[in-house]
C-alpha cells in the first residue's frame, strides 16, 4: 500500500524504542501525505506477537510480519533481504529504516536494490509543498543539511532519539504475514558472536549526562567527573578520543559513531565539540561546557560555558552542587 | 590479497570555528586557501589495510576522487604509510558530488584496477558524512559488506571481521571480495610515517585517472531527485553565556544557573 | 613561514608534531619531576628514524637536510626540550662528526647503530677546568704498541648514562692548545672508562649529563677519528652543527612558551575580562611571536648554508646567540603572563623556564658565541 512504510525490526524477541520513533515520525509525515502508514516488523527468534500489538496501540493499521529465524541481532544481509521482500509487495512510497548499527547498513544497499532515493541519518523530516524535506547533521555536527526528496520511493533512515516516539492511538489491526526465502548459510555474511558491554547507568536514559573528552588527559580525568554525575544523579559519557585511546569503554561514546543522548542536562568536560561528538549530544535541553580554549567550537553549541580548567572548576562545582541539594 | 583503500581528502575539520564557512552557490564549505587532510576515518581504515599488510603480504592500493589540482599531501602520506601504489581519479567536480555517484565512479575505478579482493573506506567522511559509500560500493560490485568494522580478526580466504555495535560488537563472517567500512578503536590508531618513507613516497606510483576515461554505470543513482536546498548552521535561540570570575566563582554561578533552570 | 620550507619539511614537521602529541607531550611533565630517562619513547623515535635525521640513506638514515633537521627538533623541543636533548647530541655532536671524518669503516661499524637506537652516543669535551676554554683540555692519550691509553674526567657529559658509544677529546700530541688534541671513539665497553657523577640539574632533567672517567681507557687504533692533532679542528667544526641543533631547540621552548601564553590570556580573566585584552599581554605576545620568528630565519638560514656545504660558524654563532636568548626572555615572559599559576607545576611554563636557561649556556655560552661573531666581523678568525 502507497504511504510511508516503517521498517521495524525485532531480532531474538526483543524491540527497540527506536522502532516507536519510526512511527512516529511516519504519523507526522502522514498528517500531511495523507497515503496511510504502515509498518514491515522484521524479526525471528523471539515471538512478536507483542511487538505487532505495539504496533497497533500506537497507530499502525498494517504490519507486514516477517517471522524467521535468520533474522538475529545483527544479520543486516537477512534484514536486507527481508525488508526487500516487504517493500515490494506493499510497494510505499516511503520507506523509514532506524539508523543503527544494522539499519545504517540496509538503508542504503535496500534504496539501491528498489531504485530508490535516499537520504540517511536524518534528524528531521517534514512535508513541504509535497515533497519531503530531511535535515541530516553534517561537518561534525556545526552545520544541518536541508535535503529535499523529489522521488519516489524513497528510503529515509532516522538516527536514533531524534524523533519524538509515537503517543499511544489505538487502531484496529491487521497482520499480513509475508514468507521469504533466507538461506543464512548462502549470505555473503552471518553474525558469529555477539558481545555486549553493559553501558554505565543507561547512558541513553539518563536524564543528566556529564560527558569527558580528550581534555581531561588521561583516564584519571574520569574519575572526577563520576563524581560530578553522581553529584548530579547522572550518567557518564565521553567522546572519541577517549574511546578511542582506550580510558573508556566504547559503550561510553556518544557521537555519530556511537551514542546519542539527549538529556535535560549534559555538561561537556574537556570536549572540544569540534568533532562528530556534538551530533550525539545536540538535542540536549540545557548543554553546559567547560574547556580551557576559549576558541572551543563547544561553546557555540552550549548555552552555558566556563572557559577554564575543568581540575579547578569540576571540584568546585562538585561542592556547590552538593551544598545546593543538601538544603 | 589485494586491498584497495578509497580515501578522501577534506577540510581539517580540526580548524577553528571562525574558518569554517559555507558557500551558499554550492552548499558546501569553502575550501579554498584551507589546509587538506585525510578523512578522519579514512586513515583508520589505511590502517587496518596495512596491518593485514604486514600480517599476510597484501598489497594496498590507495584510491582517491579528486581535482587533479587539489591532490596534496595526503596522497602521498597514504604511499608514505606504506600503501604501494596511489590510483587518482581526476574528477574536477569531485568534492561536492554526493556519495552515491562517488561511489559509483569508485566502483568503475576499481573495475579499471582490475582484481580486488577486498575494498576498505572509512565509516563516514569527515565532512559531508552519508555513510553510503561502503555500502553502495559493495552493491555496485556484488561484493560482501560489512559497515563501521574496527578490526579484521582473520583472513584466510573469508574474513572474520569485529563489527562495533550500539553496545559492544559483532563478529562477523564475510566471504571475500568484500566492502568494508572502517571504524575506529585501540587497535587501528593511524601508524606515523618513518621519515624515509615520507621522501620515498615521491617515488611510488602514482596513477591519474581521468574519471571521463571510467566506464561508469549507467541510470538513476539514489542521489537522483535528492536536492540539497540548504546548509546552514542550526538556529540558535540563545547564545552561550559565558560565565566570568575565578573558579570558584564560576562554578557557583553554574549551580546556581543550573538550580534557577530546575536542573539541580 | 611556508615559504622557506618545501613539501617535504612540511611533511616531515606535521609527522613529527603528531609524533611528539603522541608520544612526549602527556609524559613531558613527569619526565621533569621524575628525571626518567624516557627510553621507550627513544626507541619509537628511532623506528620513525628521528634520531639521525642527517645521516645519508647508504647509512641507514633518512638523509635529511639541515633545514628538515631544524623543523624536526623544534617540533620535538616544543614537547620537551629534554628528550630534543639526547637527540640532538647523538645527531649532531656524535653521527655529523664520524660521517665527515670518519674512515669508511667507523661509519659503517657506527652509523647503522646510532641511527637504529642500538647505540646511544655523547659527546666528551668539557672538563672541570676547561669549559669555555675547551682546547685547555688535560685528558691524555698515549699510544702504546698500536693501543691509545686514555685518561682523565670529562664533566657534564650529555647521555653520559645512557650512552654506549663516546667521542672523546684529549691531549696525544706534545703541543698545547687545539693543536695537540686527537678525537677517538670510544665504546663504554672498552676497559677503564665509568660513568662517575651524575649531575641533578635545573632543567632538561630527562636527559643525563654526567662525569666520564676515563683510566687507562683502552681504545684500538682504528678508533682515532680523523688524524692526530685534527680534534680541536673536528670539535669546533662539531659545534657549527651543535649549535644549529641547539637553535632548534630553543626554538621548540620558545614557541611552547608563545602558545601556552597566548591560550592562558585568552582563558583568564581578571577585572572582568580576559587578560588578553590588557595591552601589556598583548604586546608580550607580540614580541614573542616576533622574535621567534626573527629566531627561526636565522636558525634556518643557518642549516641552508650547512646543507649546501658552505661556511656556517658564523650564522650558526648568531642562530644559537638570537634563538636561546629568545627562548630566555620568552619563557620569563610567560611564566609573568601566567602569574601567580606560572610559578607552580599546575601548568608548564616554568619548566619552559628551567629548561630555556641551558640554551644559552651549553654548546658554547652566549659569551662565546658573540666571540666568535665578532672575530668573524674583524677579520679575525
Amino acid at each position: 500500500m502507497p504511504g510511508v512504510l516503517v521498517i521495524a525490526t525485532a531480532p531474538e524477541g526483543t524491540f527497540s524504542r527506536s522502532n516507536l520513533e519510526l512511527v512516529g515520525g511516519a504519523r507526522a509525515l502522514d498528517r500531511v501525505l495523507g497515503a496511510g502508514v504502515s509498518a514491515a516488523l522484521l524479526g525471528g527468534g523471539g515471538p512478536l506477537g507483542a511487538a505487532i500489538e505495539t504496533l497497533h496501540q500506537h497507530g499502525v493499521p498494517t504490519v507486514y510480519c516477517v517471522d524467521h529465524p535468520a533474522l538475529g541481532i545483527g544479520q543486516a544481509d537477512a534484514f536486507l533481504v527481508a525488508a526487500e521482500a516487504v517493500a515490494r509487495q506493499a510497494k510505499p512510497d516511503l520507506l523509514l529504516v532506524g539508523g543503527d548499527t544494522v539499519g545504517r547498513e540496509v538503508a542504503p544497499r535496500l534504496a539501491h536494490r528498489l531504485g530508490a532515493a535516499l537520504v540517511t541519518d536524518c534528524v528531521e523530516l517534514a512535508v513541504d509543498a509535497g515533497a519531503v524535506v530531511a535535515r541530516r547533521q553534517v561537518y561534525g555536527g556545526r552545520a544541518l543539511a536541508m535535503h529535499v526528496v523529489h522521488r519516489r520511493p524513497a528510503v529515509l533512515s532516522v538516527k536514533p532519539r531524534s524523533l519524538d516516539a509515537a503517543e499511544p492511538a489505538p487502531v484496529a489491526g491487521r497482520v499480513v504475514d509475508v514468507t521469504v526465502a533466507i538461506d543464512l548459510a548462502a549470505l555473503p555474511t552471518r553474525v558469529r558472536e555477539v558481545q555486549t558491554e553493559k553501558a554505565e547507568l543507561g547512558l541513553e536514559d539518563a536524564q543528566t549526562v556529564v560527558g569527558g573528552g580528550r581534555g581531561l588527559g588521561g583516564p584519571d580525568g574520569f574519575k572526577i567527573l563520576q563524581e560530578l554525575a553522581q553529584a548530579l544523579g547522572g550518567a557518564v559519557g565521553s567522546s572519541r578520543p577517549p574511546a578511542d585511546a582506550g580510558w573508556v569503554p566504547i559503550s561510553w561514546q556518544i557521537g555519530q559513531t556511537g551514542k546519542t543522548v539527549r538529556p535535560a542536562l549534559y555538561v561537556a568536560v574537556g570536549i572540544s565539540g569540534a568533532t562528530q561528538h556534538v551530533a550525539g549530544m545536540a538535542g540536549s535541553r540545557t548543554i553546559v561546557a567547560i574547556n580551557r580554549d576559549p576558541e572551543a567550537p563547544i561553546f557555540s553549541v552550549a548555552h552555558l560555558g566556563i572557559v577554564g580548567d575543568y581540575r579547578e572548576v569540576v571540584p568546585a562545582l562538585i561542592a556547590k552542587v552538593r551544598e545546593l541539594k543538601g538544603r | 590479497m589485494e586491498i584497495i583503500v578509497c580515501l578522501k581528502q577534506v577540510v581539517d575539520p580540526e580548524l577553528p570555528l571562525r574558518e569554517f564557512v559555507i558557500d551558499p552557490a554550492t552548499n558546501r564549505q569553502v575550501r579554498e586557501g584551507r589546509p587538506l587532510v585525510l578523512s578522519t576515518y579514512d586513515e583508520h581504515a589505511l590502517e587496518v589495510a596495512l596491518q593485514l599488510k604486514d600480517r599476510s603480504g597484501a598489497k594496498v592500493t590507495a584510491l582517491t576522487l579528486a581535482p587533479r589540482a587539489t591532490i596534496g599531501d595526503a596522497v602521498r602520506l597514504a604511499l608514505a604509510m606504506g600503501a604501494d601504489e596511489a590510483v587518482v581519479v581526476d574528477d574536477p567536480r569531485s568534492p561536492d558530488l554526493p556519495g552515491a555517484v562517488k561511489a559509483r565512479i569508485l566502483a568503475a575505478a576499481i573495475r579499471r584496477i582490475g582484481r580486488s579482493d577486498l575494498v576498505v573506506c572509512g565509516c563516514e567522511s569527515a565532512d559531508w558524512v552519508e555513510r553510503v559509500v561502503a555500502p553502495l560500493l559493495a552493491e555496485e560490485l556484488g561484493a560482501a559488506c560489512v559497515t563501521f568494522a574496527s578490526r579484521i580478526e582473520s583472513a584466510d580466504g573469508a574474513l572474520v571481521v569485529r563489527r562495533q555495535s550500539e553496545d559492544g560488537f559483532h563478529l562477523i563472517e564475510a566471504r571475500l571480495p568484500a566492502v568494508l567500512s572502517i571504524t575506529s578503536d585501540e587497535t587501528n590508531r593511524p601508524r606515523l610515517p618513518k621519515v624515509k618513507d615520507i621522501i620515498a613516497a615521491k617515488r611510488k606510483p602514482l596513477q591519474i585517472l581521468p574519471a571521463a576515461d571510467l566506464a561508469t554505470a549507467a541510470g538513476e543513482t539514489t542521489a537522483d531527485g535528492v536536492e540539497v536546498r540548504s546548509v546552514a548552521a542550526p538556529e540558535r535561540t540563545a547564545r552561550c553565556e559565558l560565565l566570568p570570575g575565578d573558579p570558584a566563582e564560576q562554578a557557583a554561578l553554574l549551580a546556581q544557573r543550573l538550580r534557577e533552570l530546575k536542573l539541580l | 613561514m611556508a615559504v622557506w620550507l618545501s613539501d617535504d619539511h612540511r611533511m616531515i614537521g606535521a609527522t613529527v608534531r603528531e609524533f611528539a602529541a603522541r608520544e612526549l607531550l602527556p609524559i613531558a611533565a613527569d619526565l621533569d619531576h621524575t628525571s626518567r630517562f624516557p627510553a621507550e619513547v627513544i626507541a619509537k623515535a628511532a623506528e620513525l628514524g628521528l634520531l639521525g635525521l642527517t645521516v645519508p640513506e647508504a647509512y641507514g638514515g633518512p638523509g635529511l637536510d639541515h633545514v628538515a633537521y631544524v623543523v624536526a627538533h623544534e617540533e620535538l623541543a616544543r614537547a620537551s626540550a629534554g628528550f630534543q636533548t639526547i637527540v640532538t647530541v647523538n645527531t649532531s655532536l656524535v653521527c655529523e662528526p664520524i660521517l665527515r671524518w670518519g674512515t669508511e669503516e667507523q661509519k659503517r661499524r657506527y652509523l647503522p647503530d646510532l641511527v637504529s637506537g642500538r647505540r646511544l652516543g655523547c659527546y666528551c669535551l668539557t672538563e672541570p677546568a676547561a669549559g669555555s676554554d675547551a682546547m685547555a683540555l688535560r685528558t691524555t692519550a698515549t699510544l702504546r704498541d698500536g693501543i691509545w691509553f686514555l685518561s682523565g674526567t670529562k664533566i657534564f657529559v650529555t647521555n653520559g648514562a645512557e650512552a654506549d658509544l663516546c667521542l672523546v677529546y684529549a691531549r696525544s700530541e706534545d703541543a698545547p692548545g687545539a693543536r695537540g688534541i686527537s678525537a677517538f671513539l670510544v665504546e663504554k665497553s672498552f676497559s677503564g672508562v665509568k660513568v662517575g657523577k651524575v649531575e641533578k640539574k635545573l632543567g632538561i632533567k630527562c636527559s643525563s649529563t654526567t662525569e666520564l672517567i676515563f683510566d687507562g681507557c683502552r681504545v684500538p687504533a682504528e678508533n682515532l677519528l680523523g688524524g692526530r692533532g685534527e680534534g680541536g679542528r673536528i670539535a669546533l667544526a662539531t659545534l657549527d652543527g651543535g649549535r644549529i641543533g641547539i637553535a632548534a631547540q630553543a626554538l621548540g621552548i620558545a614557541r611552547a612558551c608563545l602558545e601556552e601564553a597566548t591560550a592562558y590570556a585568552q582563558q583568564r580573566q581578571q577585572f572582568g575580562q580576559p587578560i588578553a585584552n590588557f595591552q601589556a599581554v598583548r604586546w608580550g605576545l607580540a614580541d614573542m611571536a616576533t622574535r621567534l620568528d626573527a629566531a627561526r630565519l636565522l636558525t634556518y638560514r643557518a642549516a641552508a648554508l650547512r646543507s649546501a656545504g658552505r661556511p656556517c660558524t658564523q650564522e650558526a654563532a648568531m642562530a644559537k646567540l638570537f634563538a636561546s636568548e629568545t627562548a630566555m626572555w620568552a619563557a620569563h615572559r610567560a611564566v609573568q603572563i601566567f602569574g601567580g599559576y606560572g610559578y607552580t607545576q599546575e601548568y608548564p611554563v616554568e619548566r619552559y623556564f628551567r629548561d630555556a636557561k641551558i640554551t644559552e649556556i651549553y654548546e658554547g655560552t652566549s659569551e662565546i658565541q658573540r666571540l666568535v661573531i665578532s672575530r668573524h666581523l674583524l677579520a679575525e678568525a
